[in-house]
């Protein structure tokens, strides 16, 4: 009796890591489009595209995160492009200021960016290989 | 009572101690990013990046405010510090009949003294309240009246959203000035001159919309920007003379009580072409105001209608343009700018109650407003200089009794017209300074250029000269 509420026990545990670290995932994704919404989108865009509302505004045009070179690690510098956002969310860039924000306010911004605006940015890559 | 000795040694004391606070302001790290005013310190950008020079708007400064003053720096719903700013002005006014006293401390002349020490003292609340909930809330103590109010106030609650693909900036706005709401400084609120002698006689005409119920009115409406290209804002207006209106009005007395509710509309296109921003609007309001004197009865009716338009051209620079600074996002908000606003208003003036009491010779009148003015700024190394140079002209039909004879302010014609020239310089040693040299050139005044008030006074003894230390913290 004991080993199968062991065995019960390992297969719970087992299967519920993943739904945990999916949860975690979720509201690390939620808290960075909540974020995203609040502090990125008012010049980026919704779409990420750099065309929000504040873009037509400005004098320089707000990065446009759809692009797959956006998404290259910077080689020069050594850094990778999450390395990169982060930098420039914690230092500013040209007439982006910079922001306050938490070391996980960051990252959520940085893993809601990665799961929305990269795989359009891949798919925006693939549009090119086929033409 | 106090001597003439010892007063001159108390007002050179007051500008010392003045002169002192104006230097630790600029030593301060109050500067920075980081510091007052509010606006900056909550986003972390530079002054530069909102206005050509205050409290004149550029293109991100106009969406910074339809975005409801919340655009923030840091991750939480709400600020901490709260977004608090202050700003001095001091002035100083020379026209024929002023005194030479310094208000507000010469209590019988204060009204007339070419002096003021200070012209303006404001406090302000200006930026997010929470979350999507911001204000610009401003207390003034007036050195010519010496008196404390509440001055322009606009709250807004603002989104964004995509239409047709499109973006939307919507939002809602309370507020105590017909058009203090609006982004554009063409509109009445916010237009040039952006600061003006308080002691120096002016024409007594003047649209309702004009600033006639500045202060004395409580309002709330909803806006649209759609895709940068149309706005679109409406408002209804009560008097803030009583009920829940009644702190809008805070400190200001209610010359113009308000008969129901007044509407007010906004429509404007806005077209960018490379570093160009082009805009040509309408704007109005439809009043009901009791004669002076009454808060019930018969009201005279007033119909504005007015035509706007604005050109701005911000002119970019390389951070290495300017030697010594490290902040790339000022040097990139623009180096040579130009501005040019044109207003046009007419108002149909329908004295339907204050005809029959005998208080207008008319049964109707017409009144048109026109001011143009082109603004120049070039951020130079030492500083931001400006020049302006304005034309403003009132026509409108002969009412003897509206506009009656009297000395200074009256009009020994009847006729309301007035027309002239304002000609303005600045000099920004930092950005929350501002020293300007102002000219008023009256050709003519309250319906004539000699012996205008039928008591021998010209329209050219009204040109003004005004010079101006503004200061922000």
């Amino acid at each position: 009796m004991k080993r199968i509420l062991g065995c019960a026990a390992i297969v719970l545990f087992l299967g519920a890591t993943p739904l945990l670290a999916q949860s975690i995932g979720d509201n690390e994704y939620e808290k960075g489009k909540t974020l995203y919404k609040n502090k990125c989108q008012f010049c980026h865009g919704m779409r990420g595209d750099g065309k929000g509302p504040a873009a037509q505004s400005l004098l320089m045009h707000p990065e446009d995160f759809t692009t797959p070179e956006f998404w290259q690690d910077d080689i020069e510098k050594k850094i990778t492009v999450e390395q990169k956002i982060e930098n420039t969310i914690k230092k500013g860039k040209e007439m982006m200021p910079a922001f306050n924000l938490e070391s996980d306010e960051i990252k959520a911004i940085i893993l809601h960016m990665s799961n929305t605006f990269k795989k359009k940015s891949q798919s925006n890559n693939l549009g090119r290989d086929e033409k | 009572m106090i001597g003439e000795k010892p007063r001159k040694v108390f007002f050179l004391l007051i500008i010392f101690f003045l002169l002192i606070v104006f230097a630790l302001l600029q030593i301060l790290p109050l500067n920075t990013a980081q510091a007052v005013p509010s606006f900056q310190r909550q986003t972390g950008i530079s002054c530069n990046q909102c206005h050509t020079v205050f409290p004149e708007l550029t293109p991100f400064g106009r969406i910074f405010k339809l975005g409801g003053y919340v655009m923030s720096k840091t991750g939480k719903s709400y600020e901490f510090p709260p977004p608090v700013a202050g700003m001095v002005q001091a002035s100083y006014t020379n026209a024929r009949g002023l005194t030479s006293g310094v208000a507000p401390f010469d209590y019988n002349n204060r009204e007339t003294d070419g002096l003021n020490l200070p012209q303006q003292l404001s406090l302000f609340y200006g930026g997010r309240i929470y979350d999507k909930i911001g204000a610009f809330i401003q207390g003034t103590y007036d050195g010519a009246t010496n008196k404390i109010f509440l001055d322009m106030t606009d709250i807004r609650y603002a989104n964004n959203t995509m239409v047709w693909g499109k973006n939307l900036i919507y939002g809602f706005t309370l507020n105590n000035s017909p058009s203090v709401q609006d982004v554009w400084n063409t509109t009445p609120a916010w237009r040039f001159p952006f600061a003006s002698s308080s002691v120096a006689p002016t024409p007594a005409a003047g649209a309702i919309i004009d600033g006639a119920l500045d202060q004395q009115v409580g309002g709330i409406g909803a806006y649209a920007f759609w895709n940068n290209l149309i706005y679109l804002g409406v408002a209804v207006y009560r008097s803030a003379d009583e009920g829940i209106a009644l702190p809008l009005s805070a400190g200001t007395f209610t010359e113009q009580i308000v008969d129901g509710t007044a509407p007010y509309w906004r429509l404007a296109l806005e077209h960018r072409w490379k570093n160009h921003f082009f805009t040509i609007g309408t704007y109005g309001m439809q009043t009901d105001i009791f004669p002076s004197g009454n808060s019930s009865g018969p009201s005279d009716r007033f119909t504005d209608i007015a035509f706007d338009a604005q050109y701005q051209y911000m002119g970019t620079i390389e951070p290495e343009d300017i030697p010594g600074v490290d902040d790339a996002h000022k040097a990139k908000a623009g180096k040579y700018m130009i501005t040019a606003h044109a207003t046009w208003i007419r108002e149909n003036q329908d004295w339907k109650a204050s005809f029959p009491l005998g208080n207008t010779a008319n049964r109707s009148d017409l009144l048109t407003t026109f001011r143009m003015n082109l603004n120049y700024y070039y951020r130079s190394p030492l500083g931001d200089i400006g020049g302006s140079t304005s034309y403003f002209s009132t026509t409108g039909e002969a009412d003897s009794l509206l506009y009656a004879s009297n000395p200074v302010d009256g009009s020994r014609t009847g006729i309301p017209d007035n027309d002239g020239f304002i000609l303005e310089a600045s000099y920004l040693p930092w950005e929350k300074t501002k020293i300007s040299i102002q000219y008023t050139i009256y050709n003519k005044f309250n319906g004539a250029s000699s012996n205008y008030d039928g008591f021998g006074r010209n329209a050219s003894d009204n040109n003004t000269l005004y010079v101006v230390i503004w200061q922000m913290f």
